[in-house]
């Protein structure tokens, strides 16, 4: 369960570029070779965003080649 | 709906700007604690190994012996969910140890690692062990800073591991594999061994060792010195 880091590094990301405005919406790219799971981070998600400006926010996954995991876009409120 | 932005209105007269569109690697964090520890390293001339396994293959036993045969100083920084039973191992072996408990999570990460460091405080020149959580899949993903990474498999797990969990095979410098002593009481190929680390990790150098028994342990000293 590494993804539940890998989310918590998500949301420290997304709160320090989102100008303390809430989040809506994340896409994230998952590349195949990272060793992230796409589900186990969905999995993760409500319960490490909770009480975070990025709470309630829908996520999207892209799933691409490579070794990265990158946050592409946010939607802010 | 909006196609731009997925938004909910249905014109296209709303403007955009709170669509962010960004190039943030999620582990960059992860990955800077890593490149500052390596760099604390090199400036004390101090070589981290990073021990992996699964829970048992034998990364304890296998310190034990190596902190008492190779006649060198040790320090080690243990890593598991619970507990400071190994780091108390290491100690009564003769290496000043620190013991990193994870609670819930499944590796060490870089930033523990260093503080970790800064608390053991090992003199310029000397050779660091980090001993891993056990576990063959997460602690792979995760760069500490380290010289070299040791990967550690044990006969009773079987031939295929290296197949079935590749990510930790592959960033390996060393593997080794353990419990050679049992060869003859397990069901395990050394011949489909060797196919699927020279597979996974074709730039890893192998070696075959008892850590209990100290069988192949010579050759292991020889690798650290």
């Amino acid at each position: 369960m590494h993804e539940l880091a890998i989310v918590e590094s998500m949301v420290d990301a997304a709160e320090e570029h989102s100008g303390g405005r809430h989040v809506k919406r994340m896409v994230l790219q998952i590349g195949a070779l990272s060793a992230v799971l796409p589900d186990a981070i969905r999995f993760a998600w409500d319960v490490a965003t909770e009480g975070t400006l990025v709470e309630g926010a829908a996520l999207d996954i892209v799933e691409v080649p490579g070794a990265d995991v990158k946050i592409v876009r946010m939607e802010v409120a | 709906m909006c196609t731009t932005c997925g938004c909910e209105e249905a014109t296209h007269d709303h403007r955009h700007e709170h669509v962010l569109d960004l190039e943030i690697d999620v582990l960059a964090k992860s990955k800077r604690y890593a490149a500052d520890n390596r760099k604390w390293l090199a400036e004390r001339g101090i070589r981290m190994i990073n021990v992996m396994s699964s829970p048992g293959a034998g990364k304890t036993t296998l310190l034990e012996r190596t902190i008492r045969e190779a006649k060198k100083e040790f320090f080690v920084i243990e890593g598991d969910q619970a507990t400071a039973l190994d780091a108390e191992r290491v100690k009564a072996a003769g290496a000043r140890s620190i013991q990193i408990n994870t609670g819930a999570g499944c590796h060490l990460d870089p930033h523990m690692v260093r503080h970790a460091l800064e608390d053991l405080d090992p003199p310029r020149g000397s050779v660091v062990f980090v001993e891993n959580v056990g576990n063959l899949v997460c602690p792979a993903l995760f760069d500490l800073g380290e010289a070299e990474r040791v990967v550690l498999l044990s006969t009773p797990e079987g031939d295929d591991k290296p197949l079935k969990y590749p990510h930790m095979f592959q960033t390996a410098s060393l593997v080794l594999l353990n419990k050679i002593d049992l060869l003859e009481h397990v069901p395990f190929s050394l011949e489909n061994f060797t196919l699927a680390v020279a597979k996974q990790s074709p730039r890893a150098t192998v070696m075959h060792v008892s850590a209990w028994k100290g069988q192949g342990m010579g050759d292991f000293y020889g690798w650290l010195s």
